[in-house]
């Protein structure tokens, strides 16, 4: 294990429900997003005084336009937090939102601060293209042959993952299938009430006839991406998207969404002062490289370097958040490490509840914080691809 | 009523027909509530919406782009009638019930506005039956109106009048029907099925009698009535299955239950095959089985003997396609007789009894053989009418062996020819001076509404010997690819160049030649247009890439390119307005004559597209010059000037998939033609409007573009980016390697070639790139394996 002055802990993780793209949050801007959960986080712990606050650390994948201009500072003062709390956007793609848990609780573990904010926020509804608002692609990739994967969709790489590790459709589309199953069950049940702070949807809406503006206002509490009606049959009659005889549909693929969240992490000495019980100890991080025509498999580069990080067997883990990205590297990944099923995505997964790129990290570490809470496990992981050929895994552990 | 305007529209009924009526209305323009009944459940304008949807999906579509959609207003009987007041046309399509007719008619006449034009699509029922079943103040303002299906595609609509209806009412509303919406309006009495399916429908049982007397198969006998006779490709039977067999079915029984005195009555049934077929649910296409149906890559047909399906051949015997073959009519029309050959005497048949029928029903279905040729032109496809046929067969002697033929009991029904059909002396019903009425025994003239006046060279029947386009007006300049000429009653300054190739393709004479007429038009003309009977033009002359590919002479085939380029070049910058009125199909080098020219008057039946990548090659007669230059302009007006990449990239995927756009409105969406251009829903007022147009540009004090300068390009990181796709479809075995090669050279020529992004190029340099990646990758083996495809198949190779 990685000498460190001091733990950090996490006293709050709270979450939006994640809309699909284009769904309930379509006129929510990601800044706003940002600002209510950490808002929301901040208000969780009464105690502690806002202005101690060291650094609010958000990840995006696509930090630009609506989402750009340092989207953590202005998310922070939309917020209300004191001018004297600074804020970085972070960006590792997929993993950035677990990724600013990991670099806020460093700053702690180093002694730097006491006190930190890390978010994700993301909305896939504002970019016009998966690849960002301007699309530019660096002629060099193509001049070499060993660089041209740089330029593979992710879809393509999920195929290229199903074949490599022999994913078949079937299995595919049963895992699509589980997914759905689980969210709605834990839906049904609640599991997610801890973890979920619900939102005032609030739309401005011409009103032709009357000529009036229309105010719009619900509360939205539930993931608004989980099909209960989705079955085997409907999944099966799906077409492939990314090749022509593949196997990777829009039903065993993560879908696109918009989502926030934020987790406030502090110091022992903070816990002490404020007789703080924490959801958990922010045990490790680590993060490894994999070809990017394969990034689907990333987790495989990540996960025995942070179990080594920590000191603990895979077997130690009770809850495992491995991000669904596609079916085929999930099942992959599973089968490549020999990840007990039963651990992992207990509550259902991206294929069902989206996945908001940079925001999808930090959400997920509510979800595992809450859920080991909830269930008594003690170690809990979150761990994604990531694209251009990552892996990303973090540990916490309750307390 | 002196003119009819429609500044909103209703259609009752959101079936088939009322809802592809509705998305025509929407393309010409007309706001439109589309009324269905309230549904039981749910939304109560679920009817209407699951119409709506359905009509996104609808193969070939009725909506001229996805858009057009918005402009129609889901509605319903029982919430929204009166949304009729502010509807200047309404349309009935219900069901063919007289009492359900009747009950709607009642319901809606309160709501009516005081001034609307209503009318019925019935394909059958009496409209002064259902006249009488509206307020007497409306009767006048009603009529029939019956649209054909596919109703943007078939040109025929009838009107139907009744004893009330108002004349001046009915002729604003023909004006307006062939104008706005670009219908060829006939005007039918009103007797069941009224004129094209009362005659179309009795061919088809016809055809079906005849089948079966002389023992052929159904894909025999769809091989023998299709285009080889000046018919649709569907032919018979297959038209049938398009058209479903229980629908084929009713109008049959409507034709049984309302013609009983009908000479022909016996023969209004359903076959008992047709009848089982039905029964078993096999409805034709819209069930994937009637009378043909596909089993694999099979095509399988209907074998009445075996009762069961067979693949499907359909051969025509040797002796009877080379009497298809021969030209002149009345030697055909004799040998057809003459043969002992069961396909022969078929086809004699067929003709003999639509000729016999036609010539007898006459007299009550229509006023004259010309509004009769042209219904069946029209609403059914048919290259000629019935009576043009005859009449281009030789009048006497057919009319003789038809009466013969009715003496020997040979023909359908034994009702003698009408007298008029047999007066010593006849050589036809179609004359210059007008063509027969039979109800009135005299000729009737073409109609004299003034809408008639914009076509300049309508739609005429055979025997009316009007000047083609060909030998009319004063030829300026001519070569084999070209003619220069003028109408001088129309307007002497200005030009029209026709091409005169095979399906207006452009090769080297084409090419010359419109140099030529432009240079001379620049010199003693106010303005040309580009303008010939569709297609506008098919592309380049393959035959003679083909052959120079063959050759090797490939610095020929630079020389040609560049002259290609200078010919679209000449069109932009010409010292004179240059007016492209297309219709039709403008692909490939046609595409790019059109986007050059100075302005574009478009048929809405416009398909024009880039397609080289299906030959292998790129737009290069200036056409990714064209769009990269476009690029720049359209990016130099947005908010980040140096952008121009997002409007490359659908222009790129336009050409690299050889998208065509199914529409004139389309052909704006994907820049081929701009915002600012015409589009007309009749083609033949085209020429009439392109004058104008030319004329207006010149009076205006026309003056060219300035050639641009100083164009920034995409370059280097455009053509990356744009490459990033490719290889996504590629490895993801969507294209093939010469997919991508062909795509990436189009890339490159709309990025302005391997140079830095942002850089600044001139036309001459884009014109250069493209030219150079063109003849590239003709050396290329995949893309001449293609070309000869091409030419051999008439289909795109995948290679």
């Amino acid at each position: 294990m990685t000498k460190q002055i001091q733990d950090a802990y996490i006293v709050a993780a709270t979450r939006l429900p994640v809309a699909k793209r284009n769904g309930m949050f379509r006129y929510v801007r990601p800044d706003d997003m940002l600002a209510f959960v950490i808002k929301s986080v901040v208000e969780q712990v009464p105690g502690i005084d806002p202005a101690r606050i060291g650094d609010v650390i958000v990840g995006c994948a696509m930090p630009e336009a609506d989402q750009g201009m340092n989207v953590a500072r202005i998310g922070l003062l939309l917020a209300g937090l004191p001018i004297t709390v600074p804020g970085i956007t972070i960006n590792r793609f997929c993993s950035s939102g677990v990724q600013a848990v990991a670099d806020a609780a460093n700053q702690i573990r180093l002694g730097l601060a006491d006190v930190m904010i890390a978010a994700g926020t993301e909305s896939m509804t504002v970019m016009p293209q998966m690849m960002g608002n301007k699309m530019s692609m660096n002629p060099a990739i193509f001049a070499r042959e060993e660089n041209i994967a740089i330029a593979y969709g992710m879809g393509l790489t999920a195929e290229r993952v199903a074949n490599q590790w022999k994913i078949g459709r079937e299995a595919q589309d049963a895992f699509a299938l589980a997914s759905n199953q689980k969210a709605c069950a834990a839906i049904a049940a609640g599991h997610f009430k801890a973890e979920t702070t619900p939102y005032t949807v609030r739309e401005n809406l011409p009103d032709l006839k009357t000529g009036q503006v229309r105010v719009r206002e619900r509360i939205v509490e539930h993931d608004e991406g989980p099909r209960a009606d989705a079955s085997l049959e409907k999944l099966g009659k799906l077409r492939p998207v990314f090749h022509a005889r593949g196997s990777v549909t829009a039903g065993n693929s993560s879908q696109m969404s918009d989502g926030a969240a934020a987790v406030m992490l502090v110091s022992e000495k903070v816990l002490k002062e404020h007789n703080l019980t924490p959801l958990a100890r922010f045990a490790g991080y680590a993060v490894g490289g994999v070809a990017p025509e394969i990034m689907g498999i990333g987790p495989i580069a990540a996960i025995p370097k942070v179990l080594e990080q920590v000191g603990i067997k895979q077997d130690d883990l009770d809850w495992i958040e491995l991000n669904e990205a596609f079916a085929a590297q999930s099942l992959a990944v599973m089968n490549e490490l020999g990840i007990d099923p039963g651990k992992v995505n207990p509550l259902g997964g991206a294929i069902a509840l989206g996945h908001p790129l940079g925001a999808t990290g930090a959400i997920r570490i509510a979800t595992v914080a809450h859920g080991l809470k909830r269930t008594g496990g003690k170690y809990g992981m979150v761990t994604m691809c990531i694209g251009t050929g990552m892996g990303a895994a973090g540990i916490i552990e309750a307390l | 009523m002196n003119k009819l305007i429609v500044k909103k529209a209703a259609v009752l009924g959101a079936g088939v027909m009322g809802a592809q009526i509705a998305a025509h209305l929407a393309n010409a323009n007309v706001p439109v509530v589309l009324f269905d009944l309230p549904a039981k459940e749910g939304d109560k304008n679920g009817i209407v919406h699951r119409a709506l949807e359905g009509l996104k999906r609808l193969e070939p579509g009725p909506l001229a782009n996805k858009a057009r959609l918005k402009y129609i207003d889901a509605a319903n009987y029982e919430e929204h009638l009166s949304l009729l007041g502010e509807c200047d046309l309404v349309i009935e399509a219900i069901a063919e019930r007289m009492d359900w007719k009747n009950d709607l008619y009642a319901r809606i006449a309160p709501h009516l506005g005081a001034s609307a034009v209503i009318a019925s699509n019935t394909s059958g029922l009496s409209i002064n039956s259902l006249a009488d079943g509206l307020p007497e103040a409306v009767r006048p303002r009603f009529c029939g109106i019956h649209f054909f299906n596919p109703p943007r595609y078939m040109h025929l609509v009838e009107i139907i009048a009744t004893r009330g209806s108002d004349a001046a009412t009915l002729d604003a509303l023909e004006t307006w029907l062939t104008s706005r919406l670009g219908k060829g309006v006939i005007r039918a009495l009103d007797t069941p099925n009224f004129v094209a399916n009362r005659i179309g429908v009795f061919s088809i049982l016809a055809v079906m009698h005849h089948t079966a007397a002389f023992g052929l198969g159904f894909d025999e006998v769809d091989a023998l009535t299709g285009p080889r006779i000046g018919r649709p490709k569907s032919a018979t039977y297959r038209t049938a299955d398009v058209v479903g067999l229980d629908t084929l079915a009713h109008v049959v029984k409507t034709m049984q239950d309302t013609l009983p005195g009908d000479p022909w009555h016996a023969h209004f049934k359903t076959p008992d095959w047709l009848s089982a077929l039905i029964g078993k649910g096999a409805l034709g296409q819209k069930t994937r089985c009637g009378i043909f149906r596909k089993q694999g890559r099979d095509i399988q047909v209907l074998d009445v003997g075996l009762q069961d399906y067979r693949n499907s051949a359909g051969t025509i015997a040797d002796e009877v396609g080379e009497i298809l073959k021969i030209r002149n009519p009345a030697e055909k029309f004799a040998a057809l007789r003459a043969s002992a050959h069961p396909q022969g005497q078929f086809l004699w048949a067929i003709f003999r009894d639509i000729f016999h029928y036609a010539a007898v029903h006459l007299e009550n279905v229509a006023d004259n053989a010309r509004d009769l040729d042209l219904a069946m032109r029209w609403g059914f496809g048919w290259a000629q009418g019935p009576f043009e046929t005859w009449q281009a067969a030789g009048w006497s002697a057919i009319a003789q062996a038809i009466a013969a033929d009715i003496a020997a009991g040979k023909a359908m029904s034994d009702a003698p020819l009408p007298g008029w059909a047999l007066e010593a002396g006849r050589t036809g019903v179609h004359t210059p001076q007008g063509s027969y009425s039979a109800s009135r025994n005299a000729y009737a003239a073409r109609s004299a509404l003034p809408v008639y006046q914009r076509q300049l060279f309508p739609e005429r029947v055979l025997g009316e010997g009007a000047a083609t386009p060909e030998k009319s007006g004063e030829t300026l300049y001519e070569n084999d690819g070209v003619r220069l000429w003028k109408l001088a009653a129309v307007d002497a300054g200005i030009g029209i160049i026709s091409f005169k190739s095979k399906m207006h393709s452009v090769g080297n004479e084409v090419m010359d030649g419109l140099i030529a007429a432009v240079r001379q038009a620049e010199q003693t003309l106010d303005g040309v247009v580009i303008w010939h009977e569709a297609p506008f033009a098919v592309g380049a002359n393959l035959q003679q890439v083909g052959e120079a590919c063959a050759g090797g002479h490939f610095d020929m085939l630079e020389r040609t390119v560049e002259k290609f380029q200078r010919a679209s070049q000449i069109l932009k910058y010409a010292q004179v307005p240059t007016v492209a009125a297309v219709q039709g199909m403008a692909l490939g080098g046609g595409c790019e004559f059109v986007m050059h020219s100075a302005k574009r008057v478009l048929a809405l039946e416009s398909y024009v597209g880039l397609v080289e990548a299906g030959v292998g090659l790129i737009p290069a007669g200036g056409g990714c010059k064209e769009f990269a230059v476009r690029a720049a302009d359209w990016a130099a007006q947005s908010a980040t000037p140096g952008e121009l990449f997002d409007f490359l990239q659908p222009v790129f995927q336009n050409i690299a998939m050889a998208k065509v756009a199914k529409s004139a409105v389309e052909a704006i969406d994907m820049g081929f033609a701009r915002p600012s251009d015409t589009i007309l829903f009749n083609a033949h007022e085209l020429l009439f409007v392109a004058i104008r147009e030319a004329r207006a540009m010149a009076d205006a004090g026309y003056a060219p573009p300035l050639m641009p300068r100083a164009i920034p390009v995409s370059g280097r990181n455009g053509i990356a980016t744009l490459e990033m796709m490719l290889v996504n479809m590629k490895e993801g075995g969507m294209i093939s390697a010469h997919d991508y090669r062909v795509a990436k050279a189009a890339a490159t020529a709309l990025c302005g070639g391997d140079i830095e992004t942002g850089a600044l190029v001139d036309e001459e340099w884009l014109i250069t790139v493209e030219r150079q990646l063109f003849v590239e990758l003709l050396k290329t083996p995949e893309t001449q394996a293609r070309i000869k495809h091409m030419l051999e198949t008439g289909k795109p190779l995948r290679n």
